[in-house]
């Protein structure tokens, strides 16, 4: 049996799980239902996509890292507990097949969830702003729905890295109950951690500014922020962009991913060992 | 992912009653730590037979089961597979098996049967293990006896050469226990190899065709259920084991109240089996 057609199947049954757990769907619309209100309260419904943005940055930062350990500390240990993992263990199945599947269909949850909700403010700001950010193709300095359509790309960039750091952390400790401790654990230390670091640095004059770019496109939440600014919101007002290197913020973002993942195989072959 | 320290698809071992063994263990040795497990354990696993392994809580079963599965990497020795170049070389029954609560029997086994070459009828494999009337049930709604058979039938699936159930009959009721034991003789002579850690003594006495004892260090005998009773000059299997094991074995609840069912006890023997042979050595 093929690799893919392992993975796939893998996949199907963490879609199916997902599509089965009447707690993401509550999830979805608690999520969808705040990010509305902020819309709606903040004003940014009424003047556009840009000015959304800018009310739900510091919301999303919170929130994403939120959804990530709701649909993702549970999904390994809870397999590793049931036995199902060793069962795994008998077929074709290989541990970086299994950690990727999972990983997958837990990010297209969130993707589902987070991509969703973002999706519905975007369609109330079509409906309730300006006219002009009807436009789809210009020189910048016009908000437009590509801008808004970048920003729900990029945040889930961010939260699917979130997931990959939430799933690591979950393998690491022994049971269902302490994973969700060892997930919100983990996502505060690279949240908070990493910028109270970076902040620290800064304090102490470790980081110049040419390496303080480069070092907050390797903190998750920094380089979110620092995508948003540089790709949606410094749009709008050329020149005044660099906050951070938009290349070293993906990077950042897939190392997270890739090494978490890495990470969670290596540990995952310990547990089961 | 699974893994052997050795594989040998070439080479075929016999076992003492001339059997092939399909795995075979040399010098066989666990450690956590400063912990001994257990020590040289040389096991020939033969193909067509139940082997069953009982012995104290505490003593060992599972960890060996899940060396010989690779999944548990050995302080020493090997563990040779010397069966069929399969995609799915050994099947499992953990100790506390459980399935994904969202799914139906029948989906849980779909999932499971689409992981493997062989083209499965998962409606046979549902009726033999009883649970084909619960099919469109979901495993949440299943009793702890019917994930068990669920899960015996996930182990048995595909037809591994090997299969290793960690208590098979734990927690299901005396006929159910008889049926699944009855399940895997028929699967064993089809040519499968079944492995079996039990403390049901009776079950194992009817139906095991070779039964090793395992005590604190190792194995304390081993040989068909016949051949130990006579060798014990004992009454039945549980006599055998009351004096093959060391009663300061196990994780000390094992001896007084762990291991053997009581059904399996038949007390007013305690005395004459006490008379006989002492040799812990065995097959060893």
């Amino acid at each position: 049996m093929s690799s893919l057609a392992i993975i796939s199947t893998l996949i199907r049954r963490e879609l199916r799980t997902a599509a089965r757990t009447r707690g993401y769907y509550l999830l979805g619309i608690v999520v969808a239902g705040t990010l509305l209100g902020l819309t709606v309260s903040g004003g940014g419904a009424a003047t556009g996509y840009i000015p959304t943005v800018v009310d739900l940055l510091l919301p999303l930062e919170v929130l994403v890292p939120a959804v990530a350990v709701a649909i993702g500390y549970r999904a390994i240990p809870s397999d590793l507990g049931r036995g199902e993992v060793a069962m795994l263990n008998t077929y074709a199945v290989s541990p970086s097949a299994y950690v990727g599947a999972v990983y997958l269909g837990r990010a297209a949850v969130l993707s589902a969830i987070v991509g969703g909700a973002l999706f519905v403010v975007g369609l109330v700001v079509a409906v309730a702003a300006a006219p002009d950010t009807g436009v789809f193709a210009t020189h910048s300095g016009v908000d437009s729905p590509i801008l808004f359509a970048r920003f729900l790309v990029v945040t889930l960039l961010f939260g699917n890295a979130v997931v990959a750091v939430v799933l690591v952390a979950s393998i690491a400790v022994a049971s269902t109950r302490t994973a969700i401790v060892a997930a919100i654990g983990a996502v505060l230390v690279v949240v908070v951690g990493g910028e109270a670091a970076i902040l620290l640095g800064v304090l102490d004059g470790v980081f110049s500014e040419a390496t303080l770019r480069l070092v907050l496109g390797f903190i998750p939440n920094s380089a979110y922020r620092g995508l948003v600014f540089e790709t949606v919101v410094g749009v709008l007002s050329p020149g005044a962009s660099g906050y951070a290197s938009p290349l070293v913020s993906v990077a950042g973002l897939l190392l997270w991913t890739g090494g978490s993942l890495g990470a969670a195989v290596g540990l995952l072959r310990w547990r089961i060992e | 992912m699974t893994n052997f320290d050795s594989t040998d698809s070439q080479q075929h071992h016999a076992t003492g009653d001339g059997a092939t063994a399909v795995v075979t263990t040399t010098g066989l040795t666990k450690a956590y730590g400063d912990r001994p497990i257990f020590d040289d354990v040389d096991l020939d696993i033969a193909a067509g037979a139940m082997t069953a392994v009982i012995g104290p809580n505490g003593i060992g079963k599972t960890t060996l089961l899940k060396t010989l599965l690779g999944h548990v990497d050995p302080t020493a020795g090997t563990v040779t597979y010397t069966g069929p170049d399969v995609d799915r070389p050994m099947g499992y029954l953990p100790q506390e098996p459980a399935f994904r609560p969202q799914f139906t029997v029948s989906e849980t086994v779909d999932f499971y049967a689409s992981l493997v070459d062989a083209a499965v009828d998962t409606e046979e494999l549902l009726c033999e293990v009883n649970l084909y009337e619960a099919r469109n049930r979901r495993v949440s709604a299943l009793s702890g006896g019917m994930r068990r058979l669920l899960a015996v039938g996930q182990a048995v699936l595909g037809t591994p050469p090997v299969v290793c159930c960690d208590e098979p009959a734990s927690g299901l009721d005396p006929s159910m226990a008889q049926q699944v034991f009855e399940s895997l003789t028929r699967r064993a002579a089809d040519g499968m190899a079944v492995v079996v850690a039990s403390h049901t003594l009776s079950l194992v006495e009817m139906y095991a065709d070779h039964v090793v004892i395992l005590e604190s260090g190792g194995v304390a005998a081993a040989g068909a259920p016949t051949d130990l009773i006579g060798r014990y000059d004992a009454a039945d299997l549980w006599a055998v084991y009351d004096a093959a094991i060391d009663p300061a074995a196990g994780d000390g609840s094992a001896t007084t109240v762990g291991a053997p069912r009581r059904g399996d006890k038949p007390t007013d023997q305690d005395t004459a089996v006490s008379g006989g042979p002492t040799d812990s050595g065995g097959d060893r």
